[in-house]
């Protein structure tokens, strides 16, 4: 069982957050992004949650969402990516899902 | 498809799945945008589109080689400048409208991804148009655009979206298809993409028709072929003069554009002449010919699309003619029946067709024709100072603009010489294969998400003004200001002396008649006696004399004693909701009703029902209405001292329901329930002193007062399931109607206090609480629930059956049934009726104002519940 870091991302995810990239190059576990405090994702930020979950994946860690505000969560739903939505929790399933 | 496609043509599906999924997160991230975000946006987009007008009609005309470079920049500003003064200041994030009347809101939620496509003939202004109505509503846009115009209009969307993102809108909500052999088969892949939310298509007819039957929501526009009719009422100088600028306007690519001109004979010449003196070219029979066989592909029997957007002198040298080089229009008058003519087609290049009409029909019939040939639902123009002349073109026209007075391509447009919309996309409703006839815009991307909120209706008490309400009362009668009166009553009336009493009492100059041809049940026939009557003597008051019937049938006659002209139908249909319903009565009465009961029942005095037969149904009708109520109730308890013992019970049953009903009706307030438990509590205490003593006036009193306390009740909380059940089985077995409802009670008490199968739905009825409605009429009477049920003390079943314990002791104590068995009806034909009682019973009004929604099968057991001879609860 790996042990699972907690990092609170901050109000605008504009783009990649280096100290997420930096943990999960460690490679000391699994990713557990807090949203608590996030009010708005951009096209940027979208893509680069989309490939950490690509590169978390090759690497056997996961990364999670926790917390996010109904705006960021309908975010997910509107952009229809599987990988986004399943760190949310939702089980997996072929093309969009809803 | 795909997967082949992907084979056939590498490359391709990567390319479509790339632009889509730019827009899919473009449209994702811009959900969380701001109205003032978003309208910062689209001001950046449209300052970008002004300053670049002049440089993208340069390049489209260079590259289309179609249309007036003059006419394209504007065309540019109209959908930069115009169309952005009309959005700026429309809400379209978050709540968009509210409807405080309504109790409503309207929530926008953007579509999601669009394809638009954009037309040879408007390549740029149609991306500009279409790219600031997809920032307004936080939408992604795809541009499609034409093969033979794409560099501009994609060079148009690429100076938008720079604009755009400078002001911080979503990276890649505008995209598009480059310029490529393959961008058809690009454009038709991303029709069927399951991330395209709705096509925006505009263009030639097979683009839009692939649109439409790309399984998705799609606005599209029909092909137009513009009528327009100069009526012999038009200032006919400035008509000519708006026509050539219209049609000249761009060399004719507008759809909305003047195709055929129907002129009335009376302004024909005057027209024409005007047309030509401002350099127009009116061809001869000959040369007719000659610009139809070029204006028309003979092989589609369609506009040649190479003439499209050519000048006139350039067209007329196609067709062999030499004309001017500075020639404007050809004219062509059509000759012969219209609806054969080549030339009644959509022509988009400076070719007019010219009608000449000998009155207003014909010239809406030939503007038909030219409608009807190719342009339904798109636009038309007349030009008329005759109101009368512009509504009948108007109201037979098929288009979804009609422009009056002036150009119809600059009209069309809208902003520009009218306040329609404005729209580069003329919705051509279902005349043109579409969904709307709007000039589609902003409001047309939007979903709107309507937020009801539950509504209270306005709850009210009315009853009858002034109510007298002691023994001895009937004297008030003499102070009744009546000049003539006619007093409508029972035979029995005046066998039981209450005639005379009447009688005596009015004033002595008073023109009195009497009417006393009221039986157990009026019909409309003896109402209609009752009203020749009235006309005969034109009485100013009206005295209702007796019991229910007689109030009832009074009612009646004095609403259409006032108003001659009612028709029954208008006023007695069925209703669900009082305040739905489709019944018109008169606003007021003007002849007064005094109502002075000889019962202790129906409480007829102070409601606003009244129920007669129908002769030819042999069904009962109820109307209700405040028309009904009466001026003035003389509540005299010395007129009921007389009623025999069956009859005081019967009557009473009935008030007794009343009271139960109103206390536990979904319309029930606290100004009934304090009304119905009073006359409860009355009934109780009286009625077994008024049947053993019927001369004593002090029971005969309260008893009375308790009928009419519980009559306020019913007149606006109404009745329930007890009444249904008790006007289908009085109606079958002749049973007086206080008795019938007594059979009932037991088993309608328990039906209402369980938990109900279905609840009834209506607004005004939040919480269900008739168990606890009848505890507390319990609680009201002082009972004591019984220890040996095992139920609690105090407990809301406890009360209940202790109330349905008293109710039996009073019923068995003055004598009154409690089953249908105790009336006498034998098993055999009750089973054998039962299925009508039940349809009758379900179909009653009275059902739906019941705490509970008897359900088909439960009104068919509470019959047979109440069928066997009762044992205490
Ligand atoms: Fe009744």
């Amino acid at each position: 069982m790996k042990h699972t870091e907690t990092v609170k991302i901050k109000v605008a995810l504009l783009r990649g957050v280096d100290e997420v990239d930096r943990l999960l190059a460690a490679g000391s576990g699994n990713l557990e992004l807090d949203f608590t405090e996030v009010n708005f994702i951009s096209v940027e930020g979208l893509e680069w949650l989309e490939e950490l979950q690509l590169r978390a994946q090759s690497q056997g860690a996961t990364v999670t969402f926790i917390n996010l505000q109904p705006e960021q969560y309908k975010v997910f739903k509107v952009a229809h990516i599987d990988s986004l939505l399943k760190a949310c929790g939702a089980p997996m399933r072929s093309g969009p899902s809803c | 498809m795909t997967s082949s496609t992907r084979e056939k043509e590498p490359g391709l599906v990567e390319q479509v799945d790339h632009l889509v999924r730019q827009a899919r997160l473009a449209a994702a991230v811009f959900t969380q945008y701001s109205q003032e975000q978003v309208d910062n946006i689209v001001k950046a987009m449209a300052l970008a589109a002004i300053d670049a007008s002049p440089r993208l009609a340069m390049v489209a005309c260079e590259e289309t080689r179609m249309g007036v470079l003059e006419d394209k920049v504007l065309k540019n500003l109209v959908a930069s400048e115009f169309l952005y003064k009309q959005i700026r200041d429309k809400r379209t994030v978050g709540v968009i409208k509210e409807f405080p009347e309504d109790n409503m809101m309207e929530i926008a939620e953007p579509i999601g991804v669009i394809l638009a496509l954009a037309p040879v003939t408007n390549p740029t202004s149609t991306v500009i148009f279409k790219s600031l109505c997809a920032a307004k509503t936080r939408n992604s846009i795809i541009f499609s655009p034409h093969l033979m115009a794409a560099n501009s209009s994609n060079m148009a969307a690429s100076i938008l979206y720079e604009a755009a993102l400078a002001a911080g809108a979503p990276k890649g909500f505008i995209t598009w298809v480059e310029k490529s052999a393959r961008l058809r088969r690009e454009t038709e892949l991303m029709m069927v993409h399951p991330e395209v939310d709705l096509i925006f298509a505009t263009g030639g007819t097979q683009m839009v028709k692939a649109a439409y039957s790309s399984g998705k929501p799609a606005l599209g526009v029909g092909p137009g072929n513009t009528p327009v009719y100069i009526h012999k009422s038009a200032s006919v100088l400035s008509a000519v003069m708006d026509i050539i600028i219209s049609k000249t306007f761009d060399n004719g690519t507008e759809c909305p554009s003047e195709q055929t001109l129907i002129i009335d004979s009376e302004v024909y010449d005057e027209a024409m002449a005007e047309f030509q003196r401002l350099g127009c070219y009116l061809c001869s029979a000959d040369e007719v010919n000659k610009v139809a066989d070029v204006a028309i592909d003979p092989k589609t029997g369609s506009m040649n699309y190479r003439l499209v957007g050519q000048s006139a002198a350039a067209v007329a040298e196609e067709a062999g003619l030499s004309v001017e080089p500075a020639t404007k229009i050809l004219l062509c008058p059509l000759e012969g029946d219209l609806r054969y003519h080549k030339l009644a087609k959509e022509k988009l290049m400076p070719v007019m067709g010219i009608v000449k009409v000998d009155s207003i029909e014909e010239g809406i019939n030939r503007a038909l024709d030219v409608n009807y040939c190719g342009g339904t639902g798109h636009t038309s123009g007349i030009f008329a100072t005759d109101d009368k002349a512009i509504e009948r073109f108007a109201t037979n026209i098929n288009a979804g603009r009609i422009i009056v007075n002036c150009p119809t391509s600059l009209g069309g447009f809208g902003g520009f010489y009218n306040n329609l919309d404005t729209t580069f996309s003329f919705g051509c409703g279902t005349g043109g294969g579409n969904i709307t006839t709007d000039n589609v815009g902003i409001k047309n991307l939007i979903n709107y998400k309507r937020v009801p909120r539950r509504r209270n209706f306005t709850l009210t008490f009315q009853t009858t003004k002034n109510i007298y309400i002691n023994p001895g009362s009937i004297e008030h009668l003499r102070s009744v200001k009546t000049k003539s009166a006619v007093v409508v009553t029972s035979r029995s009336a005046a066998s039981r002396g209450h005639l005379s009493l009447v009688l005596e009492r009015l004033p002595a100059d008073c023109n009195v008649d009497v009417f006393s041809q009221i039986g157990v049940e009026p019909d409309w026939e003896t109402i209609k006696e009752g009203i020749a009557t009235m006309r005969h003597s034109k009485p100013d008051t009206i005295i209702a004399l007796g019991g229910g019937s007689v109030m009832d049938a009074a009612k009646i006659m004095r609403l259409f004693y006032d108003w001659p002209d009612l028709d029954l139908k208008d006023i007695s249909a069925n209703f669900l909701d009082f305040r739905h319903r489709l019944n018109v009565f008169p606003k007021d009465v003007k002849t007064q009703l005094v109502a002075i009961p000889t019962t202790s029942g129906t409480g007829s005095e102070v409601t606003p029902f009244a129920v007669y037969k129908d002769n030819t149904t042999k069904h009962k009708v109820s109307l209700v209405d405040e028309s009904l109520l009466p001026a003035v109730a003389i509540l005299d308890a010395n007129l009921t001292r007389s009623l025999p013992p069956r009859i005081t019970a019967d009557t009473a049953v009935d008030a007794l329901t009343h009271a139960l009903e109103a206390l536990v009706s979904i319309l029930s307030t606290d100004y009934t329930d304090g009304l119905a438990l009073e006359a409860i509590r009355l009934i109780f205490e009286a009625l077994p002193a008024a049947v053993a003593d019927g001369g004593n006036v002090l029971w005969r009193h309260k008893l009375h007062n308790a009928a009419c306390l519980a009559g306020m009740a019913i007149g606006n909380a109404s009745v329930g399931v007890n009444h249904a059940l008790a006007h289908s089985l009085g109606a079958a077995f002749d049973v007086p109607h206080g008795r019938a409802n007594g059979v009932f009670l037991l088993t309608t008490i328990a039906y209402n206090a369980g938990i109900p199968t279905k609840f009834i739905p209506h607004s005004t009825y939040p919480l269900f609480v008739a168990d606890k409605k009848y505890a507390r009429a319990a609680q009201f009477l002082d009972l004591v629930e019984d220890e040996s049920a095992g139920l609690a003390h105090k407990s809301v079943p406890g009360l209940v059956l202790a109330l349905r314990r008293a109710v039996y002791d009073l019923l068995r104590q003055v004598d009154q049934p409690l089953s249908i068995e105790e009336l006498g009806i034998g098993q055999d034909e009750f089973h054998s009726r039962l299925p009508a009682l039940v349809e009758s019973a379900y179909n009653d009004m009275s059902m739906r104002t019941n705490p509970r929604l008897p359900i088909l099968v439960e009104v068919g057991e509470l019959f047979l519940h109440s069928y066997q001879t009762r044992q205490r609860p």
